[in-house]
């Protein structure tokens, strides 16, 4: 019986989730190798006979090295993540407040407000892109982190609100009204009951914001010019990518570290995150 | 709700303050757009003449370069919001596409001219619209088919071959090898059309006749080039090409994977500068078994596409004037010398002078073909005349991708038919 | 691990809590307004609108405006009522973009969907350095979708693939297999890695749903002699069926109008056989500068999006009433 059963654990369990994470994190695997060959041996054609691309005997630095000192990575990590810490901030202040008086609050249009709200998030930013472009001109945004602050709220705000709408349906309203028997006021029950509960899935909607920050490229690409303004994803594709030079090194070696901040803030939260939506998904 | 009013205000205040600081301070500084060179060198002396630029013309001049790739949505991005570089590097005929938002610049085109020995037909053709300059051209990067010298003498091909026909039988022995010939039909700026539309030309097929208005690429000469091209690929070709953009050719090259492939110098310069590094199969630097040829002949001639390079000064720039001034200093025979020079061939000049320049006397032997190769050009929307629909088929990839279609097995009649089609619903 | 973080969270509650304190204890007729639910869902909602209202729906309407008209960039164009639909509706390309969208969208999302749920359903269970595993299988969903792209890229390359090489080595292949240098490989490759990108979200999704769902009944089930099968269809699956749904709504919502992808993957190449609607809205409308047009593709995109979201959140619907 036993027997048989560890038998079965190999099969269903095991084996299943070896083949999960193999798959998963191969990618990666492969980016860090490529990023610590030297180019002599990542351009030998796949069928070389001395091809042996799963290891490297002459590991080096040289493409971190490169990365650091003839682009300004560091300074297009320090961009992105301002750009994503400040977009998610502002996404999550509205999302917080609009989702909360969706959920809880009785007033017209509650209902059409709250489906136009999650509509946003259906518009294709191809289509926004070019007007877009016209606001920033009117705000005289081009070219600053605004121009990326104030645009990537327009696919986290709806994200946000219809998570943290979702949150709040699912806590108590009995916990409000004891509240305010007690003497608080609506907004004070609000701000000192409701929020704290609240706070995994204030966490997950801003995790899932900033990433969504982290990952934009097209926006970044375009309303942004000057070298030391770029995020990371326009930096490492705009100035690593060329005809001869082989830079597939560089490439991944920044793809490696832009990935390290947000790896991070995921270690730290991914347990909150799980509850996060946890707590939204039953909404 | 004071505070919250506080806070409003204060963040707008803030948003605007930061927005608008490097906006106003921006007037005495020059922002130009150029593309990743191909040659890193000639970046590296642009960024040398900067500061001298910066002196004689009492402005800071400061130099982007991007990926060509990407250089299209900022463009556009630009002039709609009527905000960003002052001057952007234009590649093929883009200034027609792009001229509503262009500077006219037809005093410089003139200078140029006049002081340089005469525009080559491809320069005026991708530049010039009638009578104006709407861009002022830099230089063109010449196209040959970089080959494996040793490799063809193995397979009897001492020479280069004539005509495309002789070239397939070349390629076929040498696919046979395991050697094949390495072409592009990817969505991608440069190698595919430079091989598509002189394929097209080359068997006497034409996007519209003289008139740019009437679509003639439905003809029996067209479908000849696509059954050759069909042939081509399936006997000579290395068949990932289909995947490659602008770069991949040059990495399959250098890495010993394919023996020929039309690219610009690119191939050969990275080959002489990584000589201790990129070898051949007996451990020589690859760089002594590289040659040069054209696109060989097909039955209406030899034609080539060599991709004009133009910098355009921006409508909405605030300075108009200094980004003239810059222009004049940069594409003057002193400064647009020394960087010819770095470019070493890769890219030769926009009038005929260069070709007297001193260094294709000591160029080695296998770039000379680069000198006059701008000459035999035509350019996209050929026989009209330039216009901004010609850059639209090119944009859509029409024509490559009717050579792509055919190769991945739509008969090559219907592929003409379908590219005529398209062509229609742009032109007509 | 619990209590640092309960303490920022703890942190962060109390800067919000100050915020109201100096108007509780001494503007008392302005609380008073708050009392009032209209008044307070207006403030409340008053920042989402206006930065929705700024950044989407003014946007949105200069976008509707461009599609009927025949702007082109540079050049404020005239009205010219359906006609860019007309000829989108008649372009070759754009049917075979919007097929591929379709495919593309549909395979992805039930690739995503199974593998997701397989995952989800392993990750349930205790095992030995669960978190580790758990956090690592988010990676893919975090990195920059174009820095990973590049690396698949990169592994796909037809002159350095270690796909082929591998595949090669075990004497699976002869020669090197057309990733993205055929039509149908290409696409295949693009959902290859949407589902591998994407697949986390769902595993992370559903794993929350999975943790709300009572021990007891799978106890009971078992009881009554359900095997692991009857178990997820029986107990599992319905009470899952709601948040499926919601991930669902939105890995359509992403998919169906994905760019970057496919935009470092393939460029829409070979002979469009890769293009999606965006990709060749972005073509039309940003690299060759016909803005009424491009704008007209990317419309196409909201009726359907409409449709298929509006059907789902109707299922949705009814089985919560239910």
């Amino acid at each position: 019986m036993v027997i048989e059963r560890r038998w079965k654990k190999w099969v269903f369990f095991y084996i299943p989730l070896t083949l999960f994470i193999i798959g998963t994190l191969f990618p990666f695997y492969w980016m860090f190798i490529t990023s610590i060959r030297p180019d002599a041996e990542l351009y030998r054609s796949w069928r070389a006979v001395n091809n042996a691309p799963f290891w490297t005997l002459h590991p080096t630095l040289d493409h971190f090295q490169d990365l650091m000192a003839k682009t300004t990575f560091p300074t297009w990590l320090w961009n992105t993540f301002f750009i994503a810490v400040a977009s998610t901030l502002i996404s999550l202040f509205c999302g917080l407040l609009a989702g909360y008086a969706l959920a809880r609050l009785r007033f017209p249009l509650a209902g059409t407000l709250g489906t136009s709200i999650f509509v946003t998030y259906l518009v294709p930013p191809t289509l926004l892109f070019i007007p877009l472009a016209d606001i920033i001109r009117n705000f005289q945004l081009g070219n600053t982190p605004w121009a990326l602050i104030l645009t990537y709220p327009t696919f986290l705000v709806p994200f946000c609100t219809w998570l943290l709408m979702g949150y709040f349906k699912t806590i108590p309203r009995e916990l409000e009204e004891c509240a305010r028997i007690d003497g608080a006021s609506r907004f004070g029950a609000m701000v000192r009951i409701i929020f704290p509960i609240a706070v995994p899935g204030i966490l997950s909607a801003g995790i899932f914001a900033f990433t969504l920050s982290w990952n934009e490229f097209i926006y970044a690409l375009v309303f942004l010019s000057s070298p030391e303004r770029k995020t990371v994803p326009v930096g490492v594709v705009s100035e690593l990518i060329r005809g001869d030079i082989y830079f597939w090194g560089q490439l991944m070696a920044g793809a490696l570290l832009g990935s390290v901040p947000v790896a991070l803030v995921y270690s730290f939260f991914v347990e909150y995150y799980v509850t996060g939506l946890t707590g939204s998904v039953k909404g | 709700m004071e505070r919250r009013d506080f806070l409003k205000s204060a963040g707008i205040a803030g948003i605007l303050a930061a927005g608008r600081a490097p906006a106003f301070a921006q007037g005495s500084r020059l922002h130009v757009l150029r593309w990743v060179d191909f040659i890193p060198a000639c970046d590296v002396e642009l960024k040398r003449q900067a500061p001298e630029a910066s002196k004689a013309l009492g402005a800071e001049v400061q130099f982007e370069f991007i990926n060509a790739n990407d250089l299209q949505p900022r463009i556009t991005a630009a002039i709609q919001s009527r905000s960003g570089p002052d001057i952007i590097m234009m590649l093929h005929n883009w200034p027609h596409l792009y001229q509503s938002g262009l500077v006219d610049v037809t005093d410089l085109g003139e200078w140029q001219g006049k002081d340089q020995g005469g525009y080559y037909a491809q320069s005026e053709a991708a530049a010039r619209d009638g009578k104006r300059w709407l861009a002022l051209p830099h230089g063109i990067v010449g196209l040959q088919m970089a080959y494996r010298k040793s490799w063809f003498d193995e397979v009897g091909a001492i020479s280069w071959p004539k005509t495309l026909e002789d070239l397939r039988q070349v390629g076929m022995k040498l696919k046979k090898k395991g050697k094949p010939i390495g072409q592009t039909l990817g969505h991608t700026f440069g190698d595919a059309p430079a091989w598509s539309y002189p394929l097209m030309w080359n068997y006497g097929a034409a996007e519209v006749d003289k008139s740019g208005k009437k679509v003639v690429l439905d003809t029996k000469e067209a479908v000849e080039s696509l059954k050759f091209m069909q042939a081509f690929w399936k006997d000579a070709c290395d068949e990932g090409g289909l995947a490659w953009d602008d770069t991949n050719n040059n990495r399959a090259f250098l890495a010993g994977d394919i023996s020929c492939t039309l690219n610009g110098a690119s191939i050969y310069i990275a080959a002489k500068r990584g000589q201790d590094k990129i070898k051949d199969d007996r451990g020589e630097p690859m760089v002594r078994d590289i040659q040069h040829g054209p696109i060989p002949n097909g039955p209406a001639g030899s034609w080539g596409y060599h991709v004009a390079f133009s910098h355009a000064v921006m409508k909405y720039s605030k300075n108009e004037k200094l980004a003239k001034d810059f222009l004049k200093w940069l594409h003057g025979k002193e400064q647009f010398g020394k960087w010819f020079e770095v470019a070493e061939g890769f890219s030769v000049g926009s009038t005929k002078q260069w070709e007297k320049h001193p260094l294709w006397d000591r160029i080695d032997p296998p770039m000379k073909g680069y000198r006059t190769a701008a000459a035999a050009s035509r350019m996209i929307g050929y026989a009209g005349p330039p216009s901004a629909k010609a850059t639209e088929v090119y944009s859509k990839y029409i024509i490559v991708d009717m050579y792509a279609k055919a190769v991945q097995g739509l008969k090559a009649e219907d592929a003409v038919k379908w590219a005529a089609d398209e062509l229609k619903k742009i032109y007509g | 691990m619990k209590n640092p973080i309960a303490g920022g969270a703890g942190g962060a509650a109390g800067v919000e809590v100050a915020l109201p304190h100096p108007r509780t204890s001494r503007v008392q007729p302005r609380t008073r307004v708050l009392e009032s639910e209209r008044l307070l869902a207006a403030l409340l909602l008053a920042p989402a609108v206006l930065l929705l209202g700024t950044f989407i729906a003014y946007p949105f309407v200069m976008g509707v405006w461009l599609s009927l008209s025949s702007t082109t960039v540079g050049t404020a164009g005239t009205f010219v009522g359906l006609k860019n639909f007309e000829k989108v509706w008649n372009d070759s390309i754009f049917r075979e973009a919007f097929q591929n969208t379709a495919i593309y969208t549909g395979l992805a999302t039930l690739f995503k969907l199974s593998l997701g749920m397989w995952l989800a359903l392993l990750l349930n269970r205790h095992f030995r350095g669960k978190r580790l595993v758990r956090a690592s299988m988010l990676l893919p969903f975090i990195v920059p979708t174009v820095l990973s792209t590049y690396a698949w890229r990169w592994m796909f390359d037809p002159t350095f693939s270690v796909l082929n090489w591998t595949l090669y080595k075990l004497g699976f292949i002869a020669d090197k297999l057309p990733f993205l240098s055929d039509g149908v490989w290409g696409l295949g490759c693009a959902i290859v890695v949407n589902t591998w990108r994407g697949m986390p979200f769902f595993a992370i999704t559903l794993l929350a749903g999975l943790q709300t769902i009572n021990p007891d009944l799978h106890e009971a089930a078992s009881l009554d002699g359900a095997n692991a099968w009857e178990r997820f269809w029986y107990v599992t699956w319905p009470l899952l069926k709601p948040v499926t749904l919601v991930v669902v709504v939105f890995s359509v919502i992403q998919t169906f109008s994905d760019f970057q992808l496919i935009y470092v993957l393939t460029g829409g190449g070979p002979a469009n056989s890769t293009h999606l609607i965006a990709t060749y809205a972005y073509q039309i409308g940003v690299a060759t500068g016909l803005l009424g047009e491009g704008a007209a593709i990317s419309l196409f995109m909201l009726p359907v999006l409409f449709i298929v979201v509006w059907l789902q959140l109707r299922y949705l619907r009814r089985l919560e009433g239910a």
